[in-house]
């Protein structure tokens, strides 16, 4: 009973589900009732209607004989009859039955206060003919007795649905109480009273289990398990965070590294102990301390840079690091580097630390890498780098040129190898500090490598100042060296080019300067030559030249020339030497001294080597045939020796022409036995076994070292035709040859003299004693189909009488 | 005896033509009425008009009750059999506006009302036809 008060209180309450419902379940119930009472009055009316017309239809049926007869016979008192019988029918108001002609009965049932109904007409036929139309009756039925059929059935409608009405009202309610107002009420109670967090939880009103309701309390349920597993995972979080952020605090706290956070605009809001450290700060912000510090006011070097990296990091918004220096407390410029990392919220966190020391080592090793450890100059690297930042200079204030100058020592090859490292180092430390003498302190003096060294003569462009400079070296260089108390003369060749003029970047500056140097080199050393652009035709030509080279010998196109010799003493052709032409195609004749250095340099002189060989070989097969016992004498190279002109090599070509090896000679120069002292030691040593003949050639040009004639197996020396062109009586050249030839008689060696050029030559020499001569006297070199012929003038030469 | 004979015969006759009676409509012969249509048979036997077309009142003759012409004029005239002319003529009766036609007892009555009486209209059999009456309406056979 009580519950049902307290659900009625429920029902009561304004906005309660119950009300809500009901008043719905009434509202619809209502308008659903009005609807069907209208439908129903309507089909009523229809039905009663329809209804009173076939009641009348089957009343007009059930009279019809006697009307008809009535009608026939014009029978007054017998329609009399019939209209009050119809009339005696409540439905009918009133009827009236004629025949063509007269009006025989109409009579009518009091007065109707109704709408004026429809009238039932039917016509009356014959009795005794069904097409003879005999009259008609019209019957007038009553409206108001229809009306009346129609309200009741209405009214009989309305009640009806008002009872439904109520019935499903009460029963809604009813069920509304029992299964919903009642168990929610019960679940709102028992929420009050529960405490999910001690494991309570709703119980599922009785005969709920798989109702909505019993859903409800799931799903409520559920959430509270839900939520009281959020609020422990909360509360466990919050203990891991506090523990965390004492963890940090202590990392922050105990830190090498200097960190910070500060916002956008760069004001520090907090440090460490060790940032405060670096800069010699307060340990901790002050609380509500007015003054603020800005990242920008620390003693950097440059603040601008500062506040140029806070503005990168938070416009990227992505992580920056960069090295500044800064003062430090002790008033010395140190280095720190710097990571600025957005941390959201507009704050951006900052690590510094020192690294004075990495960048002082960083330091060290980038000049070590750029300077050369001999000399302590810049080495290649360095020179770049130095290049470099002149053209950049340049570019940007389209002022600044420079010259650079390349300067190589001419025998300083010879120097190191004849002398040992030690001496050439010695060299290179004194050429250094003179080459340093010569230049100012803006200029750049590098060593890129062995003897060559750089000069970058920095505003300089005018071409006479440069040559001024060139030639204070070249006089500089030209000071006797001294080396273990030992005077070394060296020379030095010098390329140069003016910037901006002879070249844009570094790579094509430093070729053309190397190109000029060359050109220096090959025009005797100890000068200067200004970079041109021929020299890099002259270059070009060179490549021509290679590329021709390479098919020459396919071609047939290399000759060999015979130069004859003479033995002054039995006066007769004994020999001759074999030179090597170049019969270029569009050239002409090229000369060995163009092609033979190019040769060696693009590795084809050993193909060229054994050709000569064998060509040689080949000619003197030829003249033994014709009984003719020629020697040939034939070149080699430096290159050559000892492997791309072996002994066996040498020897497999004899065999295979059926050549003594005595009848074929090698000249080679001292320079080719100061290359490699040992190899070649070897190499003679195997050929002179052999049985072939060593010419020592251009004997007094070089160093002419008399203790090489005693180590060298050499048969006979080649005095230099220098000598011999310029001998006139007691001249030095004349006392010169006098005293070769002495010599090389006194050693047991034969001695040829090149470049006889005169008959007074001759003279000369035979009188010195001298055993062979060559030159232009007798014959010029001649191909081999000439030979014969140079044979037969040398003979008549030899055949004039002495004068 | 001449007229016992005679009776006999028309009885004969009668019965004979019961079998085969063939009723035609006849006026006095003194009337001016030549002819009649069926539908004005009907009207002037069946008590709806009581006049000739040519004017003046029309008097329908019956023959006898039993009288197998009878049956057979109403036959043919509106396809009724007597029992329901009677039915006809008592819905009828009581209110006294119009009467059945004359009934005769005999057929020779008929023909005695039909000389006496100028506006007669009968239907006789029509082997009696003579020169006193006129046939104004023969029924299609």
């Amino acid at each position: 009973m009580k519950e049902l008060s307290r659900a009625l209180s429920a029902l009561l309450r304004p906005r309660g589900v119950l009300l809500h419902s009901t008043l719905a379940v009434i509202l619809a119930s209502t308008l659903a009732a009005l609807v069907a009472v209208g439908y129903t009055a309507h089909a009523t009316s229809q039905r009663a209607y329809l209804a009173s017309q076939t009641r009348l239809n089957e009343l007009l049926d059930t009279i019809e004989g006697t009307l008809a007869v009535a009608c026939f016979a014009k029978d007054q008192t017998l329609a009399g009859e019939l209209a009050q019988g119809l009339l005696s029918n409540s439905d009918v108001l009133g009827v009236s039955i004629a025949t063509g002609q007269e009006t025989l009965t109409d009579m009518h049932r009091g007065q109707s206060s109704g709408p004026p109904a429809m009238l039932l007409k039917r016509q009356v036929y014959s009795p005794f003919d069904r097409h003879k139309q005999v009259g008609e009756i019209l019957l007038t039925p009553d409206p108001l007795v229809i009306e009346a059929r129609i309200r009741e059935e209405v009214w009989f409608a309305a009640i009806q649905l008002s009872w439904q009405l109520a019935m499903v009202t009460f029963a809604v309610v009813v069920m509304m109480l029992l299964f919903i107002v009642r168990p929610m009420k019960a679940i709102s109670d028992r929420l009050h009273q529960m405490d999910p967090a001690a494991g309570e939880r709703l119980a599922t009103p009785q005969g709920h289990a798989s109702t909505e309701i019993g859903q409800l309390v799931e799903d409520i349920n559920a959430l509270s398990d839900r939520l009281v597993s959020a609020l422990a995972t909360e509360r466990k979080l919050r203990l891991q965070g506090e523990i965390d952020e004492k963890r940090y605090h202590t990392i922050f706290d105990n830190a090498e590294s200097g960190l910070f956070l500060i916002d956008s605009q760069g004001l520090l809001t907090s440090w460490n102990p060790a940032f405060a450290r670096l800069f010699s700060i307060l340990p901790q912000p002050l609380p509500n301390d007015p003054f603020v510090l800005t990242i920008g006011q620390l003693p950097w070097q440059s603040p601008s840079q500062m506040s140029e990296l806070v503005r990168s990091a938070v416009e990227q918004n992505q992580a920056v690091a960069q090295d500044f220096q800064y003062v430090n407390p002790q008033g010395q410029l140190n280095w720190i580097n710097m990571v600025l990392s957005p941390v959201g919220d507009n704050l951006l966190q900052g690590v510094v630390h020192d690294v004075s020391r990495l960048k002082e080592s960083e330091a060290y090793a980038r000049r070590q890498v750029i300077t050369d450890s001999l000399t302590g100059l810049v080495n290649r690297l360095g020179l770049e780098e130095r290049l470099q930042a002149h053209l950049q200079e340049f570019a940007a204030t389209k002022i600044g040129g420079f010259t650079l100058l390349m300067i190589n020592l001419d025998e300083f090859r010879q120097v190191n190898e004849g002398m040992g490292l030690p001496a050439g180092d010695n060299i290179l430390q004194s050429t250094t500090s003179r080459l340093s003498a010569c230049i100012k302190s803006e200029d750049t003096l590098a060593r890129l490598a062995a003897d060559n060294f750089c000069i970058i003569l920095s505003g300089v462009t005018q071409g006479e100042v440069v040559e001024r400079i060139a030639n204070r070296i070249l006089q500089a260089i030209r000071q006797t060296y001294f080396v273990d108390g030992s005077p070394v003369n060296l020379h030095a060749s010098i390329g140069i080019t003016l910037f901006p003029n002879d070249g844009f970047d570094v790579p094509m500056l430093l070729r053309q300067t190397e190109l000029a140097l060359d050109s220096a080199k090959s025009a005797g050393g100890d000068t200067q030559v200004f970079f041109d652009p021929t020299l890099t035709e002259a270059v070009e030509y060179r490549r021509h030249l290679e590329s021709d080279l390479r098919s020459a010998i396919q071609k047939n196109e290399l000759v060999l020339f015979f130069q004859p010799i003479i033995d002054l003493n039995a006066q007769r052709l004994s020999g001759a030497e074999a030179l090597i032409r170049w019969r270029h195609p569009t050239r002409g004749l090229v000369s060995p001294d163009s092609f033979i250095p190019l040769a060696e340099k693009v590795g084809l002189i050993a193909e060229i080597g054994l050709f000569v060989v064998d060509r040689a070989c080949q000619q003197l097969l030829s003249w033994k045939n014709q009984g003719l016992d020629y020697t040939l004498s034939l070149n080699v190279s430096g290159r050559q020796i000892p492997d791309r002109l072996s002994p066996d090599m040498l020897n497999s070509v004899v065999q295979r022409y059926g050549i003594s090896p005595d009848r074929l000679a090698l000249e080679i120069t001292e320079g080719v036995m100061l290359h490699d002292v040992e190899k070649s030691l070897q190499w003679l040593g195997a050929v002179h076994r052999m049985g072939f003949r060593v010419y020592l050639d251009d004997f007094g040009t070089g160093y002419s070292s008399l203790s090489y004639l005693k180590l060298f197996p050499v048969d006979t020396l080649k005095v230099d035709k220098s000598f011999v062109q310029d001998m006139q009586d007691d001249s030095n050249e004349y006392k010169l040859v006098a005293a070769i030839i002495a010599m090389g008689r006194g050693l047991g060696l034969e001695i040829v003299a090149e470049g006889v050029e005169l008959k007074s030559h001759l003279t000369a020499l035979k009188r010195m004693g001298c055993h062979y001569a060559q030159g232009y006297y007798f014959s010029q070199p001649v191909p081999a189909e000439e030979f014969a012929a140079a044979a037969a003038r040398v003979a008549e030469l030899l055949a004039q009488p002495e004068t | 005896m001449q007229v016992l004979l005679l009776s006999l015969l028309v009885a004969l006759l009668g019965t004979g033509a019961a079998v085969n009676a063939e009723p035609v409509v006849v006026v006095n012969a003194a009337s001016t009425t030549q002819q009649l249509r069926q539908d004005e048979v009907i009207n002037i036997f069946l008590g709806r008009y009581r006049s000739l077309p040519s004017g003046g009142g029309a008097v329908p003759i019956d023959q006898p009750e039993s009288s197998a012409l009878r049956a057979e004029f109403y036959r043919r005239l509106v396809n009724k059999e007597l029992n329901q002319i009677n039915a006809y003529w008592s819905r009828l009766i009581f209110s006294g506006r119009t009467s059945p036609p004359l009934q005769a007892s005999s057929a020779s009555e008929v023909i005695q009302l039909l000389v006496a009486n100028p506006g007669g209209v009968a239907y006789v059999e029509r082997s009696q036809v003579d020169k006193r009456f006129r046939i104004v309406l023969e029924f299609p056979r």
